[in-house]
């Protein structure tokens, strides 16, 4: 509703204005009660008792025939006046005492921060009401109680805000200057500490005031003839039925307060508000078109073949061609994968590099719809799912659960991350498995995920689907998540950065599982790591990608061999190679990645390549046979070893 | 001796958790007992006067000063009334000259069977509305969830039982107006008590279910088929439950508070009206007895919910051998319980 910014053109604080309008309009009926009042809001007038509203009393008069207008805004005014006195005190309480605590340190911040604990522990209400029952109602009793009640939240916050500026060089600086205590607690700790508590404040008044009208409600609060609004809510209940004029504006003005207070507490604590899992609830389409439209720039990468052209290739698992991505921030659209083209065999392995933001993660799950609610999919991305192919592209939900875990499984790059932690092994495989429709008794299915779990190379299964995630080692949750996507036999699996952060030897163990499960399923695999060398002994093909475009891909070998695009040639000579000698110092590529593929009119690498030529900042090169399957973007073209300039080694190396 | 090893293994959390309630409580007591220092009036001018009908002779003043052993100094009569409170014995009311400990006993089944009616009505509707919050889009319908839970927590309790007693009571005659007379006598009390903490627990479903809903475990569990609701009701709630218990307890705790307000709306004959009496007349002792009961189970019922999130989440336990291998009841399965003393080192990679 009011929160999350720009979305109707209010700016944020204009609308957090609005939402304290009420307190506003409290603190000014408040103060201005006497003024605004059409008469003495304690004048008997029996003749004209519970009248209904007229021109004379607008809120109409009560059983005493006390104009309610009057008695509500005098009621404004007491529950400011009260109001007022238990911040004041309060704060004044709570703030020095946390001050000084924080300040101090050592074992008086412990005692103090101690009561501090125990004192917002306590039920407030229940406080006031035990210090009224013992002092007797009245106005300063009632101010009293409410300020045992408050307190304790102002002394915690400005304790945590000085002892975070205990420490500070700051402070060390002005002792050496010569400043003593309570200057520097006075002068430098105090107004710090006190500035969260007065944002805090503005959202406790809400509180307060439901506070002191509950309290007068009960007889212990504000006492009669004093106009209150709790206190005129109980003197009125007997006429309540009749009277319906007593009986709504005193409660809404309760209401109005309090709820204003409250909204506002609630915008100043949250944040930007995260999108929600939209995409389950409602229909693709409406995703889809609303962010088609800035999407729909024409593809700049012209591949082999033409998307007119484009049929499932019988022998082509998946088929995706000018893939793009778009994410909506601050409102305008931006594209994180753009025009992407792949294509994987079955029994093949497609290796997507590339470094860390270059969309190589995007452009392989959004074929499957496993982005971010708001990310916007174009392009089109074939399946063949066995019984003929299938757009993924714009797949309504439930569609998509047919393919998703079926037809295609995947690994994602951090297994603690990806299990859910208060489910065990077991509960994960299973749920996969059923997933597939393998299995439908319960011991049939944890049967199916034993040899799941053996499959994937796991000793004692039995035992390991009883554990939790966090009670295995990385390697081993890697397994896993390969057993949990092999449950459906996919014909497709997606492994994303799989050997991150495990240590050499388990890493060459998991590669070695991906390539045996290659060859015994026949399976077709996209591997998507940031490291060529992971990728180097499994890849049958290699797609480079750079601010979310491809720009260079080809079979493995040649590729490899005979890199064509300068990034690709970079990334290769970072990797660390057996045969050189020791010393060598190895050539990194200067500059730094996280360009998107749109933000620039020219080649996105053109500022970090060091064969860039002037036109490369203008042009943006497109994907170019170079022969065979080879393809590569560069304006360089056609390319080959030579093309390497000495000055670039001069420059990247000593 | 069947302790089992992941209770074992999360006992040192619950001790320390055991030792600051304590602390806890302990200073409740002695907050609860300094109450009579800060009394206006003589608390045993206050019984003699009860006991006579009318203002008391100095010596039956001070007959009952030393009945009630007030001349011994503040520590002394702390400890004294601390170990009578733990046996239930109050002392005498003030008010009425009867003991209180029977009349604490008599009253607390009322307040105790309100606050679990209200309880379900919260959690239920809480729950329900946190849930499809966190589910929908930014749409109207979400705005208005929002928007309805927090005006639900902005109303007072008094003028909501008003509401509903001119809607329910008077122009429709659903259910009496006040009482405790038959089930139908309890709508309006739950629904009173039940709704604003509804919606201050919907809030809180709402935002951590939304973050739970965020994390990489459910993509994984989109990845492999999983089911909206299965994603809902297995990963979502389950890893949001850490912040929607303590604010389940927390609720179930203002709820115990909140029948102070509402008993004394209806005329229910609970703690809450008990305690609302005993403050209005100033009857210290009844006063000290009802706020340190309420109070005990507000503080218990908040860190109740500690000690339970300490309890269900597997990676609290300690890792050891033992609770690794230790039989654990399925949640999702059919009374599959896993009994087995079998060892097999889950945790060390093959290499």
């Amino acid at each position: 509703m009011t929160a999350g910014h720009g979305r109707r053109g209010i700016p944020a604080g204009l609308r957090t204005a609005l939402v304290a309008l009420p307190l506003s309009l409290f603190a000014i009926a408040g103060l201005l009660a006497p003024v605004l009042a059409p008469a003495d809001p304690a004048a008997n007038d029996l003749a004209a008792s519970l009248l209904p509203p007229s021109a004379d009393h607008l809120l109409g008069t009560d059983q005493l025939g006390r104009d309610q207008l009057s008695r509500l805004l005098h009621g404004a005014q007491i529950s400011l006046a009260v109001t007022a006195a238990v911040l004041g005190i309060s704060m004044t309480v709570g703030v020095v005492t946390g001050t000084i605590a924080g300040y101090l340190g050592g074992w008086a911040d412990r005692v103090v921060s101690r009561i501090i604990d125990i004192a917002v522990a306590l039920p407030g209400m229940l406080v006031a009401l035990a210090v009224i029952g013992v002092r007797g109602p009245g106005v300063e009793n009632l101010v009293l109680a409410m300020s045992v009640w408050v307190w304790a939240p102002y002394a915690r916050i400005a304790r945590a805000r000085t002892a975070s500026l205990r420490g500070s060089p700051h402070l060390d600086a002005l002792r050496l200057l010569g400043a003593g205590p309570a200057r520097i607690v006075g002068r430098h700790l105090l107004p710090p500490a006190l500035a969260p508590c007065l944002v805090y404040a503005s959202t406790d008044v809400g509180a307060i005031v439901l506070g002191v009208a509950t309290l007068s409600f009960l007889g212990l609060g504000i006492p009669p003839p004093q106009a209150e609004w709790g206190q005129m809510l109980i003197e009125g209940r007997p006429y309540l039925a009749s009277a319906w004029w007593l009986a709504y504006p005193p409660g809404i003005a309760i209401t109005a307060v309090v709820f204003a207070s409250n909204l506002l507490g609630e915008r100043l604590a949250a944040g930007a508000e995260r999108p929600s899992i939209l995409r389950w609830v409602l229909p693709h389409r409406l995703l889809t078109r609303a962010a088609g439209r800035a999407a729909s720039r024409p593809p700049a990468t012209t591949g082999a073949i033409a998307p007119s052209t484009m049929s499932a290739d019988d022998r082509s698992v998946l088929q995706v061609r000018d893939l793009s991505v778009t994410y909506r921030h601050d409102g305008a659209q931006r594209r994180v994968v753009a025009d992407v083209s792949y294509q994987i065999k079955r029994g093949q392995i497609l290796a997507l590099v590339g470094e860390t933001g270059s969309g190589k993660t995007t452009a392989a799950l959004a074929p499957f719809g496993l982005l971010d609610p708001t990310a916007v999919v174009t392009g089109a991305a074939l399946l063949d799912a066995g019984d003929g192919a299938r757009q993924l592209v714009g797949l309504p939900p439930h569609e998509r659960r047919q393919i998703n875990g079926r037809r295609v499984g995947v690994v994602f790059q951090d297994s603690l991350a990806a299990l859910n932690p208060l489910r065990t092994i077991g509960a994960h495989v299973d749920e996969a498995v059923r997933n597939a429709g393998r299995g439908s008794r319960h011991g049939a299915t944890r049967q199916v995920t034993e040899e799941l779990l053996r499959l994937v190379g796991l000793p004692d299964p039995t035992g390991i689907a009883r554990g939790f995630p966090h009670q295995l080692s990385g390697g081993m949750r890697q397994r896993v998540q390969i057993a949990i996507a092999l449950a459906g036999e996919p014909d497709l699996l997606v492994a994303d950065e799989p050997t991150s952060a495990l240590d050499v030897t388990v890493q060459a163990q998991l590669l070695d599982l991906l390539a045996r499960l290659r060859d015994e399923l026949n399976m077709a695999m996209i591997i998507i790591s940031h490291d060529l060398a992971v990728v180097t002994r499994l890849a049958d093909t290699v797609a480079v990608m750079y601010a979310g475009r491809i720009v260079e891909t080809g079979p493995f070998a040649t590729v490899i061999g005979k890199p064509d695009h300068p990034y690709t040639r970079g990334l290769l000579d970072a990797v660390p190679r057996p045969g050189a000698p020791p010393g060598t110092r190895f050539r990194t590529m200067p500059g730094r990645s996280g360009a998107g593929p749109d933000d620039t009119s020219g080649c996105a690498f053109a500022s970090r390549c060091p064969v860039a030529l002037p036109a490369c900042v203008q042009r943006q090169p497109i994907l170019v046979a170079l022969g065979g399957a080879h393809r590569s973007a560069c304006l360089r073209q056609p390319g080959g070893p030579s093309l390497m300039p000495e000055a670039a080694v001069g420059r990247n190396g000593d | 001796m069947s302790v089992p090893g992941w209770l074992r293994s999360a006992s040192g959390d619950v001790g320390r958790w055991a030792v600051d309630t304590a602390g806890v409580l302990l200073a409740l007591s002695a907050g609860t007992f300094a109450l009579v220092l800060l009394a206006r009036g003589d608390p045993a001018a206050v019984l003699a006067a009860t006991r006579a009908g009318r203002a008391a002779t100095p010596e039956q003043i001070e007959a009952v000063r030393v009945e009630l052993r007030l001349d011994a100094p503040a520590p002394v009569r702390y400890l004294r009334w601390l170990a009578d409170a733990s046996t239930g014995d109050f002392g005498l009311s003030l008010r009425t000259n009867t003991p209180i400990g029977p009349e604490i006993a008599d009253r607390i089944g009322v307040t105790l069977g309100l606050v679990a009616g209200s309880a379900v009505v919260a959690l239920v509707v809480g729950v329900g509305v946190g849930v499809t919050g966190a589910l929908l889009g930014r749409g109207l319908l979400r705005g208005a969830l929002r928007v309805g839970a927090l005006l639900a927590t902005s109303v007072p309790a008094f003028w909501l039982s008003y509401l509903l007693v001119l809607l329910l009571a008077l122009r429709l005659s659903l259910v009496p107006t006040s009482g405790m007379t038959g089930p139908a006598s309890w709508v309006m009390p739950m629904a009173v008590l039940g709704l604003p903490a509804a919606g201050a627990l919907s809030r809180v479903v709402a935002v951590t279910l939304r973050e739970a809903l965020d994390r990489p475990y459910v993509l994984a569990a989109q990845a492999r088929g999983s089911s909206p609701l299965s994603i809902v009701f297995r990963d979502g709630l389950p890893n949001a439950a850490g912040p929607i218990l303590s604010v389940a307890g927390f609720t179930i705790g203002t709820l115990l508070v909140g029948t102070v307000v509402v008993e004394q709306i209806f005329g229910w004959p609970g703690l809450g009206a008990y305690f609302v009496r005993a403050a209005a007349a100033r009857d210290v002792p009844a006063l000290q007895a009802s706020a340190l009961v309420l109070g005990s189970g507000f503080i218990l019922a908040n860190r109740l919910a500690d000690v339970m999130q300490i309890l269900i989440d597997p990676r609290s336990r300690r890792d050891s051998e033992v609770h690794a291998r230790a039989p654990r009841r399925r949640r999702d399965g059919g009374g599959h319980v896993a009994a087995t003393g079998h060892k097999a080192d889950a945790r060390t990679e093959t290499t």
